[in-house]
Parts: structure tokens; sequence; C-alpha cells
């Protein structure tokens, strides 16, 4: 055992890549759906008059925004820590007949609660908060689930060989904790099945209904520390786990600086938690609030792009790499578009800029250079470079990959350059005044002028998602190829032609 | 101390943890019982209102609009007086929305009326020329779900002391009372009577049939919901 | 010059331009002298600048630098470490983030330093300053215009935008004083509006005797008549529809319909006092229930209400 080099079990990121490209799938086409129905509105009906009401812009928007964060992203999230967490711990699953039923189990629990969290949905069973949109019986699964992968990740590195651990692993064990704290709080509500009449009646009206046990501004505070802090969580600290391992792995460079990791890590810890006011300014929280708010979302600014330029200095002199594979592009472009929405959300954060920008398509317009470009691109990348490993096939086709690199850029320019133009228009006419002083706009103004950027946001779409089909065809390809693979490449994945 | 805390992973999540909590208990906690008083004038909602918010979280209205009213001119201008703190103090959860798809409703019961929803909800687009709204036809037909919005009042009193069948102080120096009922036969008949008031307005015969019949529609209650947003 | 940095010119150019095209192309927005517009700009534009820029810096690292360091002795899954110190200018803005941050909270704008409220107050007393001073005196077709500009944000919704309620459907028509549909439900069921301003109600047509026809009660007929009468614009004064008027509303409505002070508004056309009495108080109807519009400033009703006016000119 001790000469031989360790046989990692992947059985369970293998379950987690397939969930993670399947509810990519929904989510984005979804999304692509959505993004239409505000260019060509009826479109809700095209499925028949019967079923419109399942197909709406507002029972679809919170069935796209979950899905592509609890179910991609998380997935993503998953998938990767059953790949890199055994493998900077130094550890195998094989190795544990516990962790391998936790793990498995954590799965079919998630995909159950998947399922039910689409079917509730789709019947409007929602509390209405953003990305807590999920009633109390699903979040408890949801709770579970996460405890199970707070056993994984604690039960591996309990085992663990490698006494220190590397930067991925701190970014895990705090995507654990901030969501598992995040979550309970914001989601403390009273089931109304526990309700009493006067007259002694129980069990009144609907399962899947509860009370938010917090009200109006407070309740909106704690949405807002959780929404905020759920970017973080779920948006942020993770993709960093995978960027912190997949780049350095797949170029076979070694990071640039550990100490700029350091201060990254716990500035970040440290900063992000306290600039959820941003999301609440000019409302009636209290003024101080959102001083801070602001104020900290600025110095968020430099603890996010330390770990971008991490990683941009660990490709210092490495431009032949980045030039020929196309992987190694995707985690380039990630970094740069983290670095993007993350001077573009402090300076959204700005008191008098949010004026403009907060209700408006410039909001979705940030949140995509984040999700698309950053998120997005460090879970397929990071697939990409599972794929043949977990597989021990070569990847399909390189070709493949590398126009789909193009593909989806190109939509994830026209969707933020849409949401960005529109936004702003969009702001400044809410606020116009005529010669005489009055409303210079009726608001329907100012829903006329978006038709444009509405339809190429969907075109942008569209793009995006052609992407992620050809990826997910590039690895399922790869994986039903024969296993070609003998011996594992350290660096670079190994590509076909 | 960073590596050596590295080495030990009880510890550094210790750390982080305590890290992390520290913010969020200074940014809510102390705005807690001062946030949570309703203004004067400011009612927990009737029975039938409640039936017809919880048609509009259903249908994830708030997904395209906003109830909060920033104190800019050209927002008072639009839609009335900036929204105070104490006026959400019933709502739960809130509803403030993160984008403006549509117009701001915080106050749309001061400048809209029971039959212009009736029409508009409907077809939007036909009374709003170029509206990019869906059409709600299905509201005209499902059924509010009154026991579930029983449930809601009686969850609100008992557990957050909301204060049903308590005099409520009213902007003029009088009060008000905002009664709930003791069962759910007498919530329905409480509910319907409601609904009787909101439909003397409207025109769709269906609607006006069914509520003879008994039976509240969902636009009734949903209406009744808007017109109290004032 | 370097393919990269023209290609973080092009990037940037274009995005700026398109922004600048946005907020140029619409006639009565642009940057107004608004400060928040002026901020929000300029914020979109730094961010562009500043990500490209800095980005291309490292790129070119990528192009022409090599990797140096002293690797650390652990390394992870054949991943190793550089012992780099942070690179400089990333540690003295973080440092300086951070002494602006204590500075801001502690001696620029300390707790209760600044209120929201307290801004909105002053805008609003800013705006109304020039607002009132500037159109004080406003007549006429200025008046008139005014009056437009606001009808096509507060009124189209319901009035449409030929200001005739969707063939009364949705709203009254505001091109003609009232439709014959109006007439008979006044008759019929009485108003209790305040279009006078103040409580005076019109009676029912129990309350209505017809002069002419030894006080009794109004008839279905007789309704029909003067209906068509008045909404017809009083013209056929041998009509039966005038001598049922003549009976019956003169005494309250004048002669021609032209109201009487304090017992019945002008229904033979429109006053601008009527106008604002109906955005004041609202309305309830034939055709259903007109809000009270209560955004609106004495100024705007004003010119509401001459636009109103403008619409049935020349009927
Ligand atoms: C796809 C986005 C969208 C959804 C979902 C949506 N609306 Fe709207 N809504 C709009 C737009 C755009 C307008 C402005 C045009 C118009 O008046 O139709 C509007 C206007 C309105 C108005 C008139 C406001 C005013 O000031 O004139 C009301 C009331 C309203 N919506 C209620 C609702 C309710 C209730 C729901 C859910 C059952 C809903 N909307 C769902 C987009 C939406
Ligand atoms: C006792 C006095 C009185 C008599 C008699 C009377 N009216 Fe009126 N009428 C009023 C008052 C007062 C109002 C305004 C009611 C309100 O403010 O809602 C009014 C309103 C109206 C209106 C509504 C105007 C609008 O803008 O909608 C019409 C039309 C009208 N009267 C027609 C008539 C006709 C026709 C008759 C005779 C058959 C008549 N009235 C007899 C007092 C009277
Ligand atoms: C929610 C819909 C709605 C809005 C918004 C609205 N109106 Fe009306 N308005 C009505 C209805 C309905 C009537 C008809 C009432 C009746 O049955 O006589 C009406 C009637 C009127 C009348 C005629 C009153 C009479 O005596 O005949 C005037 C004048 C008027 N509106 C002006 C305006 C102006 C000006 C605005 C905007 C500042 C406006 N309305 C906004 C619905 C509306
Ligand atoms: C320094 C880091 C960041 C800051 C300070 C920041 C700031 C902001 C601000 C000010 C808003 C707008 C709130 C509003 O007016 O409605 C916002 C919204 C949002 N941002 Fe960021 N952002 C940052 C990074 C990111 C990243 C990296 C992502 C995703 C990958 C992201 C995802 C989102 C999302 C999803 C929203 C929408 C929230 C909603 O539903 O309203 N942000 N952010
Ligand atoms: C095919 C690609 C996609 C398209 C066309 C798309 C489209 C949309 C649309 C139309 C909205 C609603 C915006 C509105 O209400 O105005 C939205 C919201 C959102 N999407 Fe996507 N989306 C896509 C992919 C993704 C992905 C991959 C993620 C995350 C990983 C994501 C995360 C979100 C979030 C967090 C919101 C809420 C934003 C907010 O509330 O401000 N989307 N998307
Ligand atoms: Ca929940
Ligand atoms: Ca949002
Ligand atoms: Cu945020």
């Amino acid at each position: 055992m001790e000469n031989r080099p360790l046989e990692y079990d992947y059985t369970v990121a293998k379950m987690f890549m397939l969930t993670t490209i399947v509810l990519g799938i929904v989510g984005m086409s979804i999304g692509v759906f959505i993004a239409f129905e505000l260019a060509y509105p009826g479109l809700n009906t095209i499925f028949g008059k019967t079923i419109a009401e399942y197909t709406a812009f507002g029972r679809l928007r919170p069935l796209h925004t979950d899905s592509v964060a609890f179910g991609f992203t998380v997935s993503g999230i998953f998938a990767t820590w059953f790949y890199v967490g055994q493998r900077v711990l130094k550890v195998s699953m094989a190795e544990s007949k516990f962790l391998m039923f936790i793990g498995k189990l954590q799965f079919w629990l998630y995909v159950a609660g998947v399922a039910a969290a689409v079917v509730s949905l789709f019947m409007g069973y929602t509390s209405s908060k953003e990305y807590a949109e999920f009633e109390w019986p699903i979040d408890i699964a949801i709770v579970v689930v996460w405890v199970l992968w707070g056993v994984s990740i604690f039960g591996l590195i309990g085992i663990r060989r490698e006494k220190s651990l590397y930067i991925s692993i701190w970014y895990y064990i705090a995507t654990f904790l901030g969501v598992a704290m995040l979550y309970l709080f914001n989601n403390m509500e009273v089931p109304t099945m526990l309700a009493t009449s006067p007259i002694g009646e129980t069990g009144i009206g609907s399962w899947m209904h509860s009370v938010s046990m917090y009200a109006g501004t407070n309740d909106a505070l704690v949405q807002w520390w959780y929404g905020h802090n759920a970017v973080a969580f779920v948006f942020t600290v993770p993709i960093i786990a995978m960027i912190y391992y997949f780049l350095p792995k797949e170029s076979g460079q070694a990071i640039y600086s550990y100490k700029l990791s350091l201060l990254s890590f716990w500035g970040l810890m440290f900063v992000y938690l306290w600039a959820g006011g941003h999301h609440l300014l000019y409302s009636t929280v209290p003024d101080w609030v959102q001083t801070m708010g602001s104020i900290f979302s600025i110095v968020l600014i430099l603890p996010s792009w330390g770990s971008a330029i991490n990683m941009l200095l660990t490709m210092k002199g490495e431009w032949q790499q980045v030039a020929a594979s196309p992987l190694i592009k995707f985690m380039v472009l990630a970094s740069t578009f983290y670095m993007f929405s993350t001077l573009e959300g402090p300076i959204q954060a700005i008191k008098s800029v949010n004026a403009i920008a907060h209700f408006t398509n410039w909001i979705p317009g940030h949140v995509h250079d984040g999700t698309l470009g950053w998120v997005g691109f460090m879970i397929i990348a990071s697939l990409f470079h599972m794929a043949p490993r977990v597989f021990k096939r070569e990847l399909y086709s390189k070709g493949l990959m590398a126009a789909q690199f193009w593909i989806q850029t190109l939509g994830i320019v026209l969707y933020f350059t849409s949401m960005w133009i529109s936004g702003i228009t969009q702001g400044m006419m809410w606020r116009a005044h005529d010669e005489f002083g009055n409303l210079a706009y009726s608001f329907m103004d100012t829903v006329n002028v978006l038709h444009p950027y509405y339809a190429l946001r969907g075109l942008g779409g569209i793009f995006y998602l052609t992407g992620f089909l050809m990826f997910a065809y590039n690895i399922y390809k790869t994986m039903s190829a024969r296993p070609v693979e003998e011996s594992e490449l350290q660096n670079a994945s190994p590509m076909g032609a | 101390m960073f590596h050596w805390l590295e080495k030990h992973p009880f510890l550094f999540s210790v750390g982080v943890f305590l890290t992390i909590a520290f913010a969020g208990l200074v940014e809510i906690v102390p705005n807690f019982a001062q946030a949570a008083r309703p203004t004067i004038g400011t009612k927990p909602y009737t029975l039938l209102q409640l039936a017809g918010r919880d048609v509009y979280i259903k249908n994830s209205c708030n997904s395209c609009h906003s109830q909060l009213i920033r104190p800019f001119k050209a927002e008072t201008d639009r839609y009335g007086h900036y929204s105070l703190s104490g006026e959400y103090a019933y709502d739960r959860p809130f509803l403030w929305g993160s984008e403006r798809t549509g117009p701001d409703l915080h106050r749309i019961g001061n400048y809209r009326t029971t039959q212009w929803h009736e029409n508009h909800m409907m077809d939007p687009a036909k009374i709003v020329q170029g509206s990019i709204m869906p059409a709600y036809p299905w509201l005209f037909k499902n059924k509010a779900d009154i026991n579930t919005a029983y449930a809601e009042q009686l969850t609100d009193a008992e557990f957050f002391a909301v204060p049903y069948n308590k005099p409520v102080p009213l902007k003029d120096g009088k009060t008000t009372i905002i009664p709930m009922a003791k069962s759910i036969a007498t919530a329905h008949a409480m509910a319907l009577k409601e609904a009787q008031a909101v439909v003397k307005d409207m025109h769709n015969q269906n609607v006006k049939d069914a509520v003879a019949k008994g039976d509240i529609p969902e636009i009734v209650a949903l209406i009744a919901y808007l017109n109290s947003l004032k | 010059m370097n393919k990269l940095y023209l290609w973080g010119i092009i990037i940037t150019a274009a995005m700026l331009g398109a922004t600048y095209k946005t907020i140029t192309y619409l006639g009565k927005s642009g940057l107004n002298g608004d400060i928040i517009n002026k901020l929000a700009v300029a914020g979109a534009a730094l961010l562009v600048i500043i990500t490209v820029f800095v980005v291309v810096k490292y790129v070119r690292q990528m192009q022409t630098d090599t990797a140096t360091g002293e690797l650390a002795d652990e390394s992870w899954d054949n991943i190793g470490e550089y012992k780099n110190p942070v690179p400089f200018g990333w540690a003295v803005i973080f440092l300086g983030t951070i002494v602006w941050g204590l500075w801001y909270w502690t001696i620029g704008y300390p707790v209760n330093a600044f209120s929201q409220i307290g801004q909105y107050n002053e805008e609003v007393k800013a705006d109304n300053a020039e607002f009132s001073k500037k159109y004080a005196n406003i007549k006429g077709e200025q008046l008139v215009n005014m009056g437009e500009s606001v009808y096509l944000v507060d009124c189209v919704a319901c009035h449409g935008l030929n200001a005739d309620g969707n063939n009364e459907k949705d709203a009254a028509d505001l091109n003609q004083r009232i439709s014959v549909k109006s007439v008979k439900y006044a008759i019929e069921h009485g108003l209790t509006g305040k279009l006078l301003g103040t409580e005076a109600t019109m009676p029912d047509r129990s309350g209505l005797m017809n002069a002419n026809n030894n006080y009794a009660p109004i008839t279905n007929k007789e309704i029909d008549e003067v209906a068509n009468y008045v909404a017809g614009g009083f013209k056929d004064k041998n009509s039966a529809g005038a001598k049922v008027f003549a009976g019956t509303c003169v005494m309250c409505h004048g002669a021609n319909g032209q109201g009487i002070a304090g017992m019945a508004p002008q229904i033979n056309g429109w006053n601008s006092k009527l106008i604002v009495n109906v955005l004041d108080y609202g309305k309830v109807g034939a055709i259903g229930k007109m809000p009270i519009m209560d955004t609106l400033n004495p100024k705007q009703k004003e010119a509401i209400a001459a636009y109103v006016m403008s619409l049935s000119k020349g009927e």
C-alpha cells in the first residue's frame, strides 16, 4: 500500500457531476425562456393556455435562480469537493466505508430534495424570499443534506495523511460553515399548521405554508444579510476553492504567493459579512446600516481581487499555455470576470450609484457577469479537468471545447452589455423630470425602450446555453468512450484532437 | 500562527466561524427592537387581504414589482409618500422585491381601483398598451385558500402578538378593530362578506356568480390585498 | 503599441460609447445636470477602465515575465506554493481602503451624521423653490403643455392616449363634458362625490320632480330625453329634454347647465375648479371609480385642468 500511489474513489464525484450538468441545462434553459418572456410577453401561453399558470414569468423565475444556484452550482461544489478533497488531503474515500455511505446518502437525499423543490416551486409554494424560496419541509431536507456534507468534510479531514490544509480546503470549510449559519437564520419560520383556532380546531390549511419569524424591515435585514452572503458562500468562496486547485493543477504552475492567499482568505471572511446593507440602500433600515454596507463593499474589492490577482500571477510567463489550452482560457477569463463583478458590485454599492442601479436591469447584468463568467466558467473548467481523470478516458474533443469557449464568451458579452445599457437607461428615465418639473416618462415609456435589450439578452442566453449543451455532449462522449488512460497525467488534461 | 492553524482543522473552523458570525450580530441585532413598531394607522391584514397576499406570493409578483418607495423626488412624485419602516410591521415575509420590471406597488391602493385591476389582471396589454406583464386569467378560476390564510392569521396572533380583535390606533385618533374568526366556519363567512364588498365593483359575471355561490376566486382576494396597499 | 493595450482601449471605448449613446439619445433625460446620473455614469466608466487595464497589466506579465521565487516545502497533490510577498500596490490600496473606511466611519460621517430623509427634504425644497418660481405665472399654451406632460404620466393608464377612457369602458371620455350614460347614472342614483368641493349632493330620481309635470317623480322617458339633451351639449332648446331640464334641473344647474355656485356643478362644459375637485376628491359614477390623485401639486392640477379643457375646445 505505502509504495503504490493512492487509488482515489470518485464514485460520489461522478454522481454530482451528473447533476451539475443536468441541473445546469434545466436552469439555463429556464433562464433563456424567462429572458424571452420579457422581450415577447405572451410567450408563457405557447405551451397551451391551460398550463400558462405554470410557465408565467413569476413562477419560473425562482425555478431559474434556485436551479442554477442550488442545483448547478451546489452540485458543482459537491462534485469538486469529492474530487479535490481526497487529493489534497491524500486520503481515498475507499478507505472509509462510512464516508462512502454518507456520501451516497447525501447524493440521494439531495436528488430527492431537488425533485421536491422543483415540484413545489411549480405549484407556487414559495416563501418569496430570494434564494430562500423553499417552504419549511424542503428547508429541513436541505439542512440534512448539508449536515451530511459536513460529516464528509470533517470525516475526510479526520483521516487525512496531509497534515496541513491546502487553500482550497479553507474555502470549502468556510462554504460549509457560512451557508449553514446563513440558511438556518434566514429560514426561521413557523409552519401555519401549528396554529389552533379559538374553538380548538388544529391542522388548518396547507402543509406547505409558513410565517416568517421576522417582520418587515427586520425580515429584510435578515434576508439580505443572507442574500448577500449566499453570493459570498455559494457563488464566490467555493468557486475560489475550485480555482486554487484546478488552475495550478492544470497548468503545472505553483501558486504565486502563499501570503497573498492568506490575506485574501481572512480578509474576505472578515469583510464580506458586513456588506449586506448594500442591498437595502435608501430603504427603511437605519442610515448607519446602509453606510456600513457601502463602506465595507469598497473595502471588499481588495480581498476579492487578491485571489484573482494571485491566480493571474500564477500564470506569469505561461502565455503559451493560455493561448494553446481552452481549458486554461476558461479559468483565466473566469478570474477576469470575477474581478469585473467584484469591482462592479462595490461601485453599485455607492449610495449615489445605487440610487440609479437598484431595481434596474443593471443588477441582473452584474449578477450574470459573476454567475456566467465566473461561476459558470469555473465549474465547466473544473469538470473538464476532472472528466478524463475520473472516467479514465481522454477528453472527446478539444476543438469542441474551444468553440464552446468562444460561443459562451460572446453570450456573456451580449448579456452584460445589454443589461448594463438598459439598466442605466431605465434608472435615468425613472428619475428624469421635464422642463416643467414633472416626471418626464410614464412607467410604460421606460418599459418600451427596453425591448431590444431584452431580446439581445435572450440571444446572449441562447449562446451561453448552446455552449453548455456542447459541454454536456463533450463530457458524455468522453464518459462513454473506451477507457485508455493507464496512469494519470500529472498536469494538463489529456486531449483528443 | 496561521501555519499552525492550518494544521488544526477544528480550531481553524472555529476561527472562521467567529470571524463570520461577529459581523452578522453587529449588522442585525441592534435594529430589531426599533424597526418592529407599527406606525399609527398601520393595520393588520384582514383575512381576505391575507389570502390575497398569499396569491401575490404564489405568483411571485414580487419578482417584478417592488413595494418600497425610496426617498427621492422622482419616486414620491410617481408613487406617493416614501415608505416608512413601521408600515411593514405586519409584513411576514416582507415584499420589497429587488427588481422593478413593473412599477412599485406599495401605495397602489391609492391610485388604482378594483375595476381597473380586474381588467388589467385579465389582460394587461389591453389596458396598458405595450405592457409586458403576463395575463393572469387563472386567478379568475382558482379558488383562494381561505383555510391557509386563516391559519396564517392565527399564527400571527398566537406567535407574534399581532393585534387581531384588539383596538388599533388610527391617524385621526380613533381606533379600529380587525376581527379574527373563532372557527373555520366563521372565518369563511367573514371572508365571504369581504369578498362581496369587492365584487360589487367588479364586472366579470363568472366571478360574481362564484361569490354568490359562496366561493372566492383568487382575483377577489388579490384585489382586496392590492386595495389595502396605501 | 502592444496589441493587448489596443484591444483594451477598443473594448473600453466601445462600452463607454454605447453607454454615452444610451444616455443621450433620449431627448428628455440624458445627464440632466443630475449629480446622481453623473456619478452613476462615472462609476460605470471607471469600472470598465480599471478592470480592462489591470487585467491587461497581468496578461502582459503572462506574456513577458517568468515565474520566480522560493518554493515552500509543502506541496499538495503536487501543487506548490511560492513564498512571494504580496504585491505592493495591492497591499497599499488594501490598507488605504481600510484607513479610509475607518475615517469615514468615525470622523467623516459618524453614525448619525447623515439622514436620507433630511437629504430628501432638501431635494424637494430646492426643487419646489425652482419650480414654483419658474412657473408661478405660467398661462395659456404653456400651461396646457404642462398639463399634457402630467396627463401622459399619471392619467393614461385609465383614460388612455386618446383620452377617451377606452370608449368609456375604463374611465370617462375627457374629450366631451359628459356622456348619456353618466347623466342617466347621476339622475338614477344621485351623486355624493365632491364635485363642488363641498358636501352638496345630487338627489337620486326619487328626489327629482318635474315642475312641467305637476311635480311627479321623473320618468324613464324623461330621463332619456334630458340625458340626450345634456350630453348633446344643450343644443335643441325646443326638445323634450330641454323642457325636462327647465322643469327639474335649472334650479340647481342653471338655465344652460352653467352651474350655480354652492348649488351644483357646471354640466355644459368644464371649468378648472371642477376638474381640480375631481382630482382632489375622486369620483364614483356610471363608469366606475376615479381615484384621488394626491401626488400632484396644485400647479400641476391647474395645468391638468387646462389640458382637459383644451381637449373639448371647438366641439
Ligand atoms: C413579467 C413581469 C411582471 C409580473 C410577473 C407581474 N407584473 Fe405587474 N406589471 C408589470 C409591468 C411591466 C407593468 C407596467 C405595465 C402595466 O401597467 O401593465 C405592471 C403593472 C402592474 C400594475 C399596475 C401598476 C401601476 O402603477 O399602474 C399592477 C397593480 C400589477 N402590475 C400587479 C401585478 C400582480 C398582482 C402580479 C402577480 C399576480 C404582477 N403584477 C405580476 C410586470 C409584471
Ligand atoms: C338639488 C340640486 C340638484 C338638482 C335638482 C339636480 N342636480 Fe345635478 N347635481 C347636483 C350636485 C350637487 C351635483 C354634484 C354631485 C357631486 O359632487 O357628486 C350634481 C351633479 C350632476 C351631474 C354630474 C356631473 C359629472 O361631472 O358627472 C349631472 C350630469 C347632473 N348633475 C345632471 C342633472 C340633471 C340632468 C338634473 C335634472 C334632471 C339635475 N342634475 C338636477 C345638484 C342637483
Ligand atoms: C384608476 C383609473 C383612473 C386614473 C388613474 C385616473 N382616472 Fe380619471 N376617471 C376614472 C374613471 C373610472 C372616471 C369616471 C368616473 C365616473 O364614472 O364618472 C374618471 C373620471 C374623470 C373625470 C371626469 C369627471 C366628471 O365629472 O365627469 C376627469 C376630469 C378625470 N377623470 C381626470 C383624470 C385625470 C386628470 C387623471 C390623472 C391625473 C385621472 N383622471 C386619472 C378613472 C381614472
Ligand atoms: C466585492 C464583491 C461584490 C459586491 C460589493 C457586490 C455588490 C452588489 C450590489 C451593490 C448589488 C445590488 C443590490 C441592489 O441594489 O439590488 C449586488 C447584487 C447582486 N450581486 Fe453582487 N457584489 C459583489 C460580487 C458579486 C459576485 C462575485 C456575484 C456572483 C457571482 C454577485 C452576485 C450578485 C447577485 C446574485 C445580486 C442580486 C441580488 C438580488 O437578488 O437583488 N455579486 N451585488
Ligand atoms: C443561459 C444563461 C442564462 C440566462 C439567459 C439567464 C437569464 C436570467 C433572467 C432573465 C433572469 C431574471 C432577471 C430579471 O428578473 O429581470 C435571471 C436571474 C438570475 N439568474 Fe440567470 N440566466 C442564465 C444563467 C444563469 C446562471 C448560470 C446563473 C448562476 C450560476 C444565474 C443566476 C441568476 C440569478 C442569481 C438571478 C437573480 C438575479 C437578481 O435577482 O438580481 N443565471 N437570469
Ligand atoms: Ca424557507
Ligand atoms: Ca433580485
Ligand atoms: Cu451583495
